[in-house]
């Protein structure tokens, strides 16, 4: 059998000047989103030896402005660093913690570089403000109801934000009804989105395990699996030696139960995007990356019309769906919403052969980690020290913290090198629950966020829902879900929050 | 002389030999294949930035075999060739797929097909086994230091020169000199007041989040042990990485990187061709044939590589070069992660990106500087301008 004649770029991941100039072709051309689209870089040499290529190509077509010819993001560990090794940094680089970093821009004040040249619409029907993956499946459900036109802003890159950055777990483990039901549905969409959307989201129903470290915590897995259990789900309560025969590596004396759900799984968030993107332009809807939302002009008690860097859109309708940046966006309408950012960090590893079926989480520290389709782990766990605030920056406290953690619960980890970290927020609202529906006192302003870093996996159903309930079916959660019961005092606590 | 062992056969290795050394002076050139086409790939660069040479190694999965040290008794297992590297039959992937495999659109239409497809992939994912071992934490420790210097090459050494005294100077190999040392060329290494910190590597830097006073945080790897280093400044001159060029072929075994071979202990072959133009190729080609090799430049991009290893190549006029293997020779890129992951601005040059400095080597996060080939700049006037400024 011969050799192919590909002229590979990116060696770590076997990606060619074929797959690049593919990945241009289809509109990938800014360098986050060709690594994103193509993979390169994100092998095990981190893109030392093929960013300048890929980015020869690129300058070399004109695909991007010399103000954009700039390298992606650089993610430590600069060299594949062994988890052992980030579990025995010294003590005060996990203690008191001091605020430092904040959110780095991608871009400064101004105009992006690749912000595209075409006028936007004078007026459509819907602005949805932010291309993540709320605002793009809704776009993709109006579109199909035929809802008028629809116009999706996002600031950065398809991918920038929480959507783009998170561990790609999905599950119907739950401890509120809806959430349940909300879940049960999007992943079975999940299982078919290839056929829908036309790209592979790469589903693996690996299950989850949720390890409960105290009784406290035992007492909660079991309320959740006799709730999950009528909701059809088959969510059941296990002992510690059970756990071990699903993933063999644990240490048994680490925890006293489990919730195990074999139904649950993973997905490679990226595509999720791309296909909904995609599909929603399809369908008619408009898509504007690199475009960031200025003002929203309100009068009368309705929203007119949302105010771009790209000049003026009319609409009677205005979609909040920003994740994180969701209060931010808000306050462009004079709205104040309860919701707070919070960083989560994350971190893969080098890639490995399978060997770990399920997404491992232990409720008392928010540690969590899977194993991806690459074979790579990725875990994040939450910090209780961590301030609130917009921040994508990346920490050593997170490795070393993360590092103790997981090889203390499976301490064959230990010699496993992690490659790259990255951080994202979480849209933190009071009640764990999101925010949904109308917004009091400006008629046509929807919100669409609070979903607490697990926005990813509801999304199919909340976006469908959405787009019903905008078209005038009537439908209890945007009541429920109003922010308004944060005034009103009627919280809807979910528990079952990880990281 | 230590005596390692590849997959269960021994191999003689010499005293100086990295495993990757070892390897190749034993005729063995595929060290792994590829992750997705299973193409066969040995190493590139020698300097542990490539990932071309990972191996299983005393049961520790994927590490480059260019950077760990024969000793007796090692076994080195190859990875991701399941019924054997050499002869790997999921080879067919890329021999089926001669224009690729787009895993976004594969099999999109079919439900069933697609959840085969999904069982296929994902036990063909990954590289290595997971290690035979638990390790437990190793134990490291905190400094704190005015000024941190990472990179000991022409740059590094000649900012430490003019640095004050509570500096520390990080370098990753045994010796300092950096990139001088491989052509042989004389260099100052006096550090001046530094401290020197050998066989030491920054693989992160942070802005300062503990509650001790300083506004860099290091992660400084010294073997297994990873310790923590706060500066108030920093300086980065961690010079540039050995780069390929995309033409078909370059993946293979035999296609090495000019520096990388020069800083290898064994020789491959006699008849290099070596690719490039300009003064890197003609720096790298005398350096190279005062090394014993004979050398014939390939100018322009070559249209392929030929062979497995490759044994010629044709040059972008048509004509054939015979050789026992190939040496890339164009100009490092600059090592600019460990900058521009605090923030520091860089922009495309056309070969890299080098971290974009002020007079003074200042980058655009205040307490960061860099020098020398990390920001395209002279090494020595670059460094001593950074040492004094970082200081002031």
């Amino acid at each position: 059998m011969p050799l192919s004649e590909k002229a590979i770029l990116c060696a770590c991941e076997d990606v060619s000047v074929h797959d690049v100039e593919g990945a241009i072709a289809h509109g990938y051309a800014d360098i986050e989103s060709l690594k994103r689209y193509t993979g390169l870089g994100t092998g095990p040499c981190q893109g030392k030896s093929c960013e300048v290529g890929a980015m020869r190509i690129c300058a070399g077509r004109n695909a991007v402005p010399p103000a954009a010819q700039v390298p992606f993001r650089a993610r430590p560990p600069l060299a594949p660093t062994t988890i052992a090794a980030y579990a025995g940094l010294p003590p005060e680089v996990t203690g008191a913690r001091h605020p430092a970093g904040g959110l780095r821009p991608t871009w400064g004040k101004g105009a992006h570089p690749l912000q595209p040249h075409a006028a936007l619409p004078e007026r459509v029907d819907v602005v949805i403000i932010g291309g993540g993956i709320m605002g793009l499946a809704l776009a993709w459900n109006l579109a199909g109801l035929r809802a008028g036109r629809v116009l999706v802003l996002e600031r950065g890159y398809l991918c920038e934000g929480a959507s783009g950055r998170n561990g790609g777990g999905v599950r119907a483990q739950w401890t509120t009804p809806t959430l349940i039901e909300l879940a049960k549905e999007s992943i079975a969409f999940m299982a078919r989105f290839a056929q829908e959307l036309g790209i592979n989201v790469w589903l693996r129903r690996g299950g989850y395990l949720f390890l409960a470290h105290d009784d406290e915590t035992l007492r909660r897995i079991e309320y959740g699996a006799e709730l999950q259990k009528r909701h059809g789900l088959s969510t059941r309560v296990i002992t510690p030696g059970e756990a071990s025969e699903i993933v063999p590596q644990l240490d048994p004396s680490k925890f006293v139960a489990a919730s195990w759900n074999p139904d649950d799984g993973v997905v490679f968030p990226w595509p999720f995007l791309w296909g909904y993107a995609d599909g929603a332009r399809r369908r008619g809807a408009q898509v504007e990356t690199f475009t960031r939302a200025t003002g929203i002009e309100v009068s009368e008690g309705r929203v007119r019309a949302v105010h771009t860097d790209r000049g003026r859109v009319a609409a009677d309708r205005v979609v909040v769906a920003a994740g994180a940046w969701s209060p931010t966006v808000a306050r462009l309408a004079g709205v104040q919403l309860p919701n707070v950012p919070y960083r989560h960090e994350i971190v893969s590893s080098e890639p490995l052969k399978p060997f770990l079926g399920p997404l491992v989480t232990m409720l008392g520290t928010g540690l969590y980690f899977s194993q991806s389709m690459r074979g790579e782990i990725v875990g994040g766990m939450g910090d209780p020290e961590e301030d609130p605030g917009l921040n994508q920056t990346s920490s050593l406290r997170f490795l070393a913290r993360y590092g103790r953690a997981l090889a203390d619960l499976m301490p064959q980890l230990g010699a496993v090198k992690l490659l790259r970290q990255w951080a994202g927020c979480y849209d933190v609202t009071p009640d764990h629950s999101p925010v949904l529906g109308e917004t009091p006192g400006v008629a046509g302003l929807l919100q669409m966020s609070g979903f607490v870093g697990h926005g990813f996996m509801m999304a199919p159903a909340v976006a469908r829902r959405m787009a019903e309930w905008m078209g005038g079916a009537p439908d209890e959660i945007f009541e429920r879900y109003n922010v308004r019961r944060f005034a009103e005092g009627r919280l809807i606590q979910e528990t079952f929050i990880i990281g | 002389m230590p005596r390692i062992f590849l997959d269960g056969d021994a191999i003689e290795a010499q005293l100086e030999d990295s495993v990757a050394a070892a390897l190749l002076r034993a005729g063995v050139t595929t060290f792994t294949r590829s992750i997705k086409y299973h193409r066969p790939r040995g190493p590139f660069c020698f300097a542990g930035s490539c990932g071309q040479c990972l191996m299983r190694i005393d049961g520790v999965p994927s590490l480059p075999a260019c950077r760990v040290q024969a000793a007796e008794g090692m076994r080195c297992v190859r990875q991701n060739g399941p019924l054997g590297v050499e002869n790997d039959l999921f080879r067919a992937a890329d021999f089926l797929f001669p224009e690729g495999l787009d895993h976004h659109h594969l099999l999109v239409r079919s439900r069933l097909l697609g959840r085969v497809a999904l069982e296929v992939a994902r036990r063909l994912a990954g590289l290595g086994e997971l290690p035979g071992e638990a390790r437990s934490a190793v134990r490291g420790e905190l400094r704190t230091v005015k000024l941190a210097i990472v990179g000991g090459g022409p740059a590094g050494l000649s900012a430490a020169r003019m640095a004050a005294a509570g500096t520390l100077l990080i370098e990753r190999e045994r010796r300092v000199g950096g990139a001088p040392l491989l052509f042989g060329d004389t260099i100052n290494a006096d550090a001046g007041r530094a401290e020197v910190l050998l066989q030491a590597e920054c693989v992160g830097l942070y802005a300062n989040d503990t509650s001790l006073p300083g506004n860099g945080l290091l992660a400084v790897r010294h073997r297994d042990r990873l310790s923590a280093v706060i500066a108030d400044r920093v300086i980065v001159a961690t010079g540039g990485v050995s780069q390929p060029l995309p033409f078909p072929g370059v993946d293979r075994p035999g296609v090495y990187a000019a520096r990388g071979l020069l800083a290898l202990s064994a020789r491959v072959g006699v008849k290099l061709a070596v690719v490039g133009e300009g003064a890197e190729a003609q720096r790298c080609a005398a350096a190279l044939s005062r090394r014993g090799y004979e050398i014939a430049i390939v100018p322009g991009v070559p249209r392929r590589a030929l062979g497995n290893p490759v044994k010629a190549v044709d040059t972008a006029s048509g004509e054939r070069i015979r050789c026992d293997a190939v040496a890339i020779a164009i100009p490092p890129a600059p090592l600019h992660e460990l900058a521009s992951s605090v923030g520091a601005q860089a922009h495309f040059d056309g070969a890299g990106f080098p971290v974009e400095t002020d007079a003074d080597g200042r980058t655009s996060v205040p307490w960061l500087f860099a020098a020398g080939t990390v920001a395209r700049k002279d090494a020595a006037r670059s460094g001593g301008t950074a040492g004094s400024a970082a200081c002031r």
